[in-house]
């Protein structure tokens, strides 16, 4: 499909008031054939709140680089065209010069962080400057980022959203007026997103600070940012304001990310609409394939919600009627997922009054499980949700054999993990940790597979591994070092290697945990395939769509005890206990709570169709017959 | 070595680069060190079989990376975490330590120019640890030698000493050396050639490679070496003629113990002087030329 | 004999790291660690190098009990003490054995109790002055006597990335295990299993060594953003980060303190 023509505001007159000015920037990375950055050209005005998406290797993240002038100071490669930040010509200055314009916070922010304490952290950089003010400017930059109760806590102690915050509070140290921050959320649970972006929406909002983003979490996209600007292969496509640009859905589709559930929801209807207008019946299936196929133009000139807020205004208004009267009883959603087990299968995992007490630095005991006890039968596929420190992670390593109860007894298909070595009972349950490359130990792909089943003597390792590679679809990849795969391949990666011995318990920790969009998508199809191979598998996981669409138990954790045990849509509609869990919900299970529309939808197409024919059942029904009347 | 060989290829890093092997260097050794020194020694009345060093990590960084930069990160490392951190910091003792092993690491990276020659690098992880083991034995020696008074009149001691450091020699070039440096570099060194460097933003070094500014470190280094080392032969030999003067029959309780003693205070003040002075000279000559020596690091 | 088998199943991986991040971080209460970092450093090379030129045991006795009493101020974990103890036992204890064998006699202990206490003032010393300090306090010290910058900065980083690593290997680890073998017989005194942790703690740094790369080139990227070789290049940096070092009343007190307590020690020696 032809691009649109890019509008871009390259003005003449208005150019001493910008910020940011690139123009037809090339730069190839040095010993590459291909130029990464292909003419791009911005402009930026000062105090704007930009998001910059872009697919893999568009050049997002080499874009930003320009800005404190890494390219071409840092990185020598060819470079030609000209930038221009708050006034200065980044070819003439440093890259010290500029950094303190520019702040920049890493997409792996923790490896920025240099110093052990926090307070140490936020000097860092005035003092390297030799500005004398430094020890105000850290107090106000942590102040900035809520961390001044922290300033004197090491490193080490604090969480992984305080941890960015602290990247931020380092570059904020400089007092730049240009903030870049690489995909804050990719590394962060939901919740410390939030925080980190409602830190950035105040420097925006009542410091003036320029913002620029690189994400591709369109929800967060809406909710924050005020401009999109979209990469593609190396070029500035367009930028716009974020409303039009989030309702670009084919260019969107095109680059493999997904519009908010909000907007694709509001999308899918308007198919369902468009194609009941023209007498033609079309099911789910093809609303949602018509939306992926980016069949969606803006036919009708009106935009799509981009907001859970807008999307209740737009779908209220439409609906135009108090919603509860409709549909409640009439289209009841079966259980996601098939049936429970039958009673009398066989239980695989039994926790009896597990307990875990942490030691910490400070001689003290620590608990972060309070005597939780379950039993787990074959077959189920359970989530584990909660907030961070509910111990689920320490609930899986307690299953897992990693760490042993303090009281209580963790069993195993009747062994006790505290009498049997890792070694053993790693043979039966698999565990696939959080960051995938901490399981990587060998230099290929294929080694990695292969490395257990040869260790192990496993009988015809080698038809095995073929089949993971293939069911994994990693075949292509095979001599490659896991390492330097993309996110989602080395997820993949990771879930071969812990099908590969076919275990009765498969234990994944985060599995969707930074993951781009599609990759998501992708992870979810996989699991299905880990059916074929795993039977009872544990999921630990922030990402509520994963639950509603996979689980068929959902064990919610609160400060270490079971808050609640049942179905995903029993757990979603206590609101009382998703509350105080500390839940994230996703926009689709919000909107369709704040449409009162139960049970909740997990899926934008599902609710698109389900608002879908509440209006034909509207329609069809004659005026004021209301249907719980009659 | 290969001086004449290629000139063309001269391996110019960049100094970013230059501290990112560094700190590699640095970060990993240290780390390592930390679980040596927790390693309990399996003692067989005086001989300990104890792993000395996890030798292979420098040794494996030396031959791939720049081996000067990789050499000192490693010894520094060491200072850090294996000592400083654990609170076992020798403080002028590693001064010493810092040199020898700084220098037994470069000495073996330099050896080898092909890292997919199994022989070269083996035979170099190997002479690495017999200098580093070398050295460091003649200093422990030197250590009782001025520790203990009157060293030649206790009877058997000599003999003692020698026969100590002798048995920890053998047992850290046969034991860690061939189990912690020799056997893991020969492992690792192949796998990791060609893999590692790309990640770190570096081209892997050829045959024919040769790093740019190494004719101009080793004399600095060997030189601060060797100052160093006359400034602790100067420091034995005094302190050996102040036994002499101060021998007295009936023990220390006399003027001239005191006389003794303010000599060698005297003596440890300048040498505390010359070694503040030497450092500080060191670093002003770091800041004017880049290549660094001593505890410096790449970074101008 | 503490087996190998011992000593790993007592002390877990966990146990270790809390040990050890004790000792690194668990610091910077004691009472010592108010003073000056330069007079403590020049207090800390006294103590290093003036005992090897002393002989009087009177003098080395007292010196030792004054470090004796100077390292319970700084609070140092028992743990650093029992290592130091193990160390020169074992090192002084068998030259006077094996001197024994060469036709050495009880007289030769008192030589080498000397050189023992000799090694015991040096090394609590250095434990007294190293470890109370906060390392801050130690790098900037250092860099007030003439270390170069880098120095105190990689101290810093040594302190910031332990747990970082610690963490990543202790996952390494983890990850051989959970897909490896454990020998299925412990052999004689346990040493296969002794050989398979060793084994796997080599092992464990190849990928390691991956990772670290990794990570290095990002760190060294951003400590450009943050003006570090800008710092490193500037003089006024450093004078800033020093400006906050102040010669106090307690340190003229503790140096003159110890000065007094040495000279009488002199004096009766």
């Amino acid at each position: 499909m032809p691009n649109m023509p890019a509008p871009l505001p390259q003005e003449p007159d208005n150019q001493d008031q910008l910020l940011i000015q690139i123009s037809d920037v090339f730069f190839t990375y040095p010993g590459s054939e291909h130029p990464v950055l292909n003419g791009a050209s911005l402009a930026l005005e000062p105090g704007s709140f930009t998001a910059i998406i872009g697919g893999n290797g568009s050049g997002k993240s080499t874009l930003c680089k320009l800005f404190n002038g890494l390219i071409p100071h840092y990185y020598s490669g060819d470079f030609e065209g000209e930038v221009r930040i708050a006034g200065l010509s980044a070819q003439d200055s440093t890259v010290a010069e500029l950094s303190r314009k520019v702040g920049y916070v890493y997409q792996d922010f923790e490896n920025q962080l240099v110093r052990p304490t926090v307070l140490d952290e936020a000097c860092f950089a005035p003092l390297n400057y030799g500005l004398p003010d430094y020890r105000a400017r850290a107090t106000r930059a942590l102040e900035l980022c809520g961390l001044t109760p922290l300033a004197t806590r090491f490193i080490w102690e604090l969480s992984g959203g305080q941890k960015h915050l602290l990247a931020l509070a380092g570059a904020l140290s400089l007092e730049p007026d240009i903030l870049i921050v690489d995909e804050p959320v990719s590394q962060l649970d939901p919740q410390h997103a939030r925080q980190v972006y409602e830190v950035l929406r105040r420097l925006h909002r009542i410091y003036g600070k320029t913002i620029i983003v690189i994400e591709h979490h369109a929800e967060f996209i809406a909710d924050y940012c005020h401009d999109v600007c979209l990469i593609e292969q190396g070029r500035v496509v367009w930028q716009l304001p974020v409303h039009e640009a989030l309702n670009r859905l084919e260019d969107l589709h095109r680059l493999g990310i997904q519009p908010p559930e909000v907007t694709q929801t509001a999308a899918a209807l308007a198919v369902l609409q468009h194609a009941a207008l023209h007498g033609g019946e079309q099911n789910q299936q093809d609303t949602v394939d018509s939306l992926q196929g980016g069949q969606l133009n803006q036919q009708d000139a009106t935009t799509y919600p981009i907001t859970t807020e807008e999307a209740q205004l737009y779908f209220e208004h439409m609906l135009s009627a108090p919603i509860e009267l409709f549909g409640q009883h009439k289209q009841p959603e079966p259980p996601p997922q098939a049936a429970l087990p039958a009673a009398e299968s066989r239980t695989v995992i039994s926790l009896k009054q597990a307990a875990l007490t942490y030691r910490t630095i400070h001689k003290t005991d620590h608990p972060v499980l309070r005597g939780v006890s379950l039993d787990i039968a074959e077959g189920e596929r359970i989530a584990l949700v909660g907030n961070n420190g509910a111990g689920k992670s320490s609930l899986l390593r307690l299953i897992a054999g990693i760490a042993k109860p303090t009281t209580g007894t963790v069993s195993i298909l009747g062994q006790d993990t505290r009498s049997v070595s890792l070694e053993q009972l790693s043979r039966d349950v698999a565990f696939v940790f959080q960051n995938p490359e901490d399981m990587f130990i060998e230099d290929s792909v294929y080694k990695e597979i292969a490395h257990c089943l040869n260790k192990r003597g496993y009988q015809g390792a080698e038809s095995t591994i073929e089949r993971m590679l293939r069911a994994f679809r990693l075949d292509e990849l095979r001599e490659r070092d896991a390492r330097l795969l993309s996110g989602g391949q080395q997820r993949r990666v990771s879930l071969a290697i812990g099908a590969a011995t076919t275990p009765a318990v498969m234990l994944l920790d985060e599995p969707t945990a930074n993951l781009d969009l599609a990759t998501r998508e992708e992870l979810i199809s996989t699991l299905q395939e880990l059916e074929q191979h795993v039977r009872t598998v544990l999921i630990a996981t922030h990402d509520m769509q994963l639950v509603s669409r996979w689980a068929t138990r959902v064990i919610v954790l609160h400060e270490g005890c079971v808050a609640a045990d049942g179905t995903a849509s029993e757990v979603f509609a206590d609101t009382a206990l998703i509350q105080r869990a500390g839940l994230a919900l996703t926009q689709t299970m919000e909107l369709s709570a704040s449409l009162n529309l139960w049970p909740h939808c997990s899926d934008p197409a599902e609710l698109a169709a389900r608002i879908h024919r509440i209006l034909l059942a509207k329609e069809s029904l004659p005026h004021g017959a209301r249907p719980q009347l009659v | 070595m290969n001086s004449v060989m290629n000139r063309k290829s001269v391996y110019t890093l960049t100094s970013s680069q230059k501290m990112m092997i560094f700190v590699l260097s640095m970060s990993l050794y240290g780390l390592s060190n930390m679980f040596t020194e927790l390693i309990p020694s399996l003692q067989l009345g005086p001989i300990e079989l104890s792993v000395e060093y996890f030798a292979f990590i420098p040794l494996t960084l030396c031959m791939l990376f720049h081996p000067f930069y990789a050499a000192i990160g490693a010894a520094l490392g060491e200072v850090i975490f294996g000592e400083l951190m654990l609170g076992q910091f020798g403080g002028l003792g590693e001064v010493e330590k810092f040199l020898t092993f700084s220098f037994a690491m470069y000495v073996a990276g330099r050896l080898v120019r092909n890292p997919q020659n199994r022989a070269q690098v083996g035979i170099a992880a190997i002479t690495g640890v017999i200098i580093h083991q070398l050295c460091s034995t003649l200093v422990d020696i030197g250590k009782v030698w001025i520790g203990v008074e009157e060293f030649e009149a206790v009877p058997g001691l000599a003999e003692s000493v020698v026969i100590v450091e002798g048995v920890s020699f053998l047992n850290d070039v046969l034991f860690s050396g061939i189990l912690f440096a020799l056997l893991p570099t020969l492992y690792l060194v192949p796998r990791l050639y060609g893999k590692i460097e790309p990640l770190l933003g570096i081209k892997p070094r050829k045959k024919d490679t040769q790093y740019e500014a190494a004719g101009i470190i080793s004399p600095k280094l060997v030189l601060t070496g060797i100052l160093l080392a006359l400034l602790a032969f100067g420091a034995e030999s005094l302190s050996e003629t102040d036994w002499n003067i101060a021998e007295w029959d009936s023990g220390w309780a006399d003027q001239a113990g005191n006389t003794a003693i303010w000599l060698s205070l005297g003596i440890a003040a300048v040498i505390a002087v010359i070694v503040l002075l030497l450092m500080r000279s060191r670093k002003t000559r770091q800041g004017n030329t880049d290549t660094g020596a001593g505890g410096g690091v790449p970074h101008a | 004999m503490e087996l190998v088998r011992n000593w790993f199943s007592k002390f877990s991986l966990d146990r270790i790291q809390l040990e050890l991040m004790n000792t690194a971080y668990g610091s910077g209460h004691a009472s010592l660690s108010r003073l000056d970092p330069r007079g403590l450093l020049i207090w800390y090379l006294f103590f290093a190098i003036v005992p090897w030129f002393v002989n009087s045991l009177t003098v080395l006795a007292g010196m030792c009990l004054f470090m004796i009493v100077t390292t319970i101020l700084s609070r140092v974990t028992p743990f650093i003490i029992l290592v130091l103890c193990l160390g020169l036992i074992g090192q002084v204890g068998w030259l006077f054995i094996i001197s024994l064998f060469f036709g050495g006699d009880i007289s030769s202990a008192l030589p080498l109790l000397k050189l023992t206490l000799k090694l015991s003032v040096v090394s609590l010393a250095s434990i007294t002055v190293f470890s109370g300090l906060d390392p801050e306090k130690i790098s900037d010290g250092l860099l007030a006597l003439g270390i170069p910058a880098a120095f105190s900065f990689s101290l810093s980083y040594g302190y910031r990335i332990l747990p970082v690593l610690f963490e990543e290997f202790r996952n390494v680890l983890l990850s051989y295990r959970l897909r490896g073998k454990a020998p299925s017989r412990p052999g004689l005194l346990h040493w296969r299993i002794g050989v398979y942790y060793l084994k796997l703690l080599v092992y464990a740094f190849f990928p390691l060594m991956l990772a670290t790369a990794k990570r290095s080139r990002t760190t060294v990227e951003a400590l450009e953003t943050r003006g570090f070789s800008y710092g490193l290049n500037h003089p006024d940096a450093k004078k800033l980060k020093l400006s906050h070092l102040r010669f106090q009343m307690r340190d003229v007190l503790f140096l003159t303190g110890s000065a007094a307590y040495l000279a009488l020690l002199f004096w009766i020696g």
